[in-house]
């Protein structure tokens, strides 16, 4: 675990070290003055309506604020945010603000309910063969760090993770690798994605 | 000549009562210029408008600067703009047009035996437009001018002019700013302070209203000030604000015929008066709690008529009044994505040292206090149906020259105790479009629930039966 953990910040880092850093303060900039207002000052957003985005791949985040930017990603949320908050941002922008959440600290996980917990560790790990859903583990990585262009889900809000599971199921959130998620989810019932989304959460 | 001198002077009361009524009867912090400009739908700043959300909030005291749209922009060098305007305005335009209905008639103003009409429809009650936005790097406003169909004109209304800067490089986010406004508490960015309480935030301007309220509760702003403040925010959750306000009365000048005020004036601020206010807010979860204080301390000329005489001319600055106000208050919101609620209160108590007008005869005492205490809750199931309630109280020194009998404004017995009840039914169509029936019930009205006026008229009677329509585009 520790090295896959040392891999990412590795990564992540030398992401970051290729940014000029004069840019890379204007992406703190931009992050302190705009995405700190819901997300948080290091991305730790406080109401679950917000994801916690500090320690999140840097390639993942990338293609969301494209996907924003692009208006292919048209959840409600997303339309009603973040559509507006990417419209002006380039490429280069995006790689920046990308890079600086991908370097702050992952948010540590909540306490949630045993029962609850302990059901989606299950659903993680072994994922609901009769439901057709895979070990999330597979994609997101054995402690849900996240991998290349799959999100770290470990620390998130519970409610915000139930929330794009519904997305998913419903279509509502699509594109990119959304399809793939569709494809997982539809089978799944609200109490497991809410057994998974609290495991999550505690990590 | 004194009891000309008090008549005149109730009647700048009332006048003044009824300016503050007026030109802030309407909260109207909703204003979809931001909306354009931030590339955020309302739900963004707002629970409902014109309540803030957390994000509404940080929004204002970083002086309305988040921008998503093409700017024409100037450069002094890499990344130092001395020129950053939206490419579109940011204009907006608000319209409200309502029907007011007391429970009994008010008597007609040219013949008291008989009744006015009783069913009002204003169209516009207001109808305003905006500048709001982004000014250059750091400077934003709200500036809004209002047209009144109750009083057929034009007036400067609401406005906060601000620079805000974020401290770079610390660890803890720190905002600072000065703003420039025309109403303290309007540079406020939450919900319980006067300018902008829900739900008390929307009220008709065709019906009786309880005729004694503290400075800082609109008065000073009916009258006309200007104020410069400074404030910080750190951790977005500590604020502390410090500033001085000074009359500028719209319409009103001495000799030069724009100013200096002199005793053609009435109500005059003849200090700096100081305004302070602190607020610790928590956030956890979908939660947020506010708890804070605030306050001012006012010298004011009792009363400065010009004229012929038999006019008494007070000479600006030769008699004072001191009010010296302090207020607590308190705002809770759950913003949940089906169920939003919210609670704001607060409490202001005002010292009235009232030597100059005590010595000129205007009041009966040479101090007096005067509190208000009010509390209110609203409830909004996916932002589309609402419900609000709120109870308001104001409560005081007994002054039978201060607090006169008049029909239907006046006070029979001197006291300015009033009380009573608001409900309201809320229905948000559309983000940007609200219809809403209020009712208020009055359990006293300006000292008493039966005859409060020496005419006859009961608290009761003044209850207001009040339908709006508002849109914001």
């Amino acid at each position: 675990m520790k090295s896959k953990l040392a891999i990412s910040l590795s990564v992540s880092a030398a992401v970051f070290s290729l940014v000029a850093p004069a840019q890379a303060q204007d992406a703190a900039r931009v992050a302190a003055q705009v995405c700190s207002s819901c997300h948080g000052p290091r991305g730790d957003s406080i109401s679950p309506g917000f994801p916690k985005i500090g320690g999140q791949r840097a390639d993942y985040l990338e293609a969301q604020l494209k996907a924003f930017r692009d208006r292919t990603r048209a959840d409600p949320m997303a339309q009603a945010y973040m559509w507006g908050m990417t419209s002006q941002l380039s490429d280069d922008m995006i790689k920046q603000l990308a890079a600086f959440y991908s370097g702050q600290k992952p948010p540590k996980g909540k306490t949630g309910d045993p029962k609850l917990v302990q059901a989606g560790k299950s659903i993680f790990e072994g994922g609901i063969p009769q439901a057709k859903v895979p070990p999330c583990s597979t994609c997101h990585g054995a402690n849900a760090e996240g991998n290349a262009g799959f999100p770290r889900l470990a620390g998130q809000h519970a409610e915000y993770l139930v929330k794009q599971l519904v997305l998913f199921k419903s279509s509502q959130r699509a594109g990119g690798n959304a399809v793939l998620m569709h494809n997982i989810s539809t089978e799944m019932s609200f109490d497991q994605m809410e057994s998974v989304a609290a495991f999550l959460a505690s990590k | 000549m004194e009891t000309h001198f008090g008549a005149v002077f109730k009647l700048a009361g009332a006048l003044g009562a009824m300016i503050v009524g007026l030109c802030f009867s309407g909260a109207a912090e909703a204003v979809p210029s931001y909306a354009r400009q931030t590339g955020v739908a309302c739900q963004g700043c707002h629970t409902v408008f014109p309540e803030l959300t957390p994000f509404g909030r940080s929004f204002k005291l970083n002086g309305y600067q988040i921008d998503n749209l093409p700017q024409v922009q100037g450069m002094r060098s890499p990344q130092d703009y001395d020129l950053l305007l939206n490419q579109t305005p940011p204009l907006s335009f608000m319209f409200q047009t309502s029907y007011t209905k007391t429970k009994t008639a008010l008597p007609d103003s040219q013949s008291p035996a008989d009744n006015a009409q009783n069913g009002q429809v204003l169209f516009p009650q207001q109808a305003s437009l905006f500048y709001a936005g982004r000014i250059a790097p750091g400077l934003g406003a709200f500036v809004q001018i209002t047209y009144d169909s109750e009083a057929g004109n034009v007036h400067w209304d609401n406005t906060d002019i601000r620079y805000a800067k974020q401290v770079a490089g610390l660890q803890d986010p720190l905002t600072w700013g000065i703003t420039l406004n025309n109403n303290p508490t309007v540079q406020d960015a939450w919900n319980s302070t006067p300018a902008w309480q829900t739900p008390f935030d929307q009220k008709t301007s065709a019906a009786p209203v309880p005729g004694a309220a503290t400075q800082i509760d609109g008065t000073l702003a009916g009258r006309g000030v200007a104020g410069l403040t400074a404030y910080a925010w750190w951790r977005n959750s500590i604020y502390g604000e410090l500033g001085l306000y000074r009359s500028a009365p719209q319409g009103v000048g001495g000799t030069a015929g724009s100013g200096p005020l002199d005793s053609a004036s009435g109500g005059v601020l003849t200090n700096w008066a100081p305004y302070w206010r602190l607020a610790y807010e928590h956030q956890w979860d979908k939660n947020s709690l506010m708890v804070g204080a605030y306050g001012m301390t006012s010298k004011i000329s009792p009363a400065s008529f010009g004229g012929p005489p038999p006019t008494t001319i007070v000479p600006v600055g030769s008699a004072t009044d001191k009010f010296t106000d302090t207020a607590l208050d308190a705002q809770y919101q759950f913003i949940g994505d089906q169920h939003i609620f919210s609670l704001q209160t607060t409490y202001i108590k005002e010292k009235q040292n009232l030597d100059g007008s005590f010595g000129l005869g205007l009041s009966q005492n040479a101090s007096n206090d005067l509190k208000t205490y009010r509390l209110g809750g609203s409830w909004y199931y996916e932002r589309n149906y609402g419900a609000g309630l709120g109870y308001f109280s104001t409560s005081g020194s007994s002054d039978n020259v201060l607090y006169a009998p008049t029909s239907v404004n006046g006070f029979a017995n001197g006291s300015p105790n009033s009380n009573g009840w608001i409900g309201e039914l809320d229905y948000v169509p559309w983000q940007n479009v609200k219809i809403l029936l209020q009712y208020t019930a009055y359990q006293k009205f300006n000292g008493a629930s039966t005859n409060y006026d020496g005419n006859g008229r009961n608290a009761k009677d003044n209850n207001t039966t009040y339908l709006l329509a508002w849109f914001a585009f």
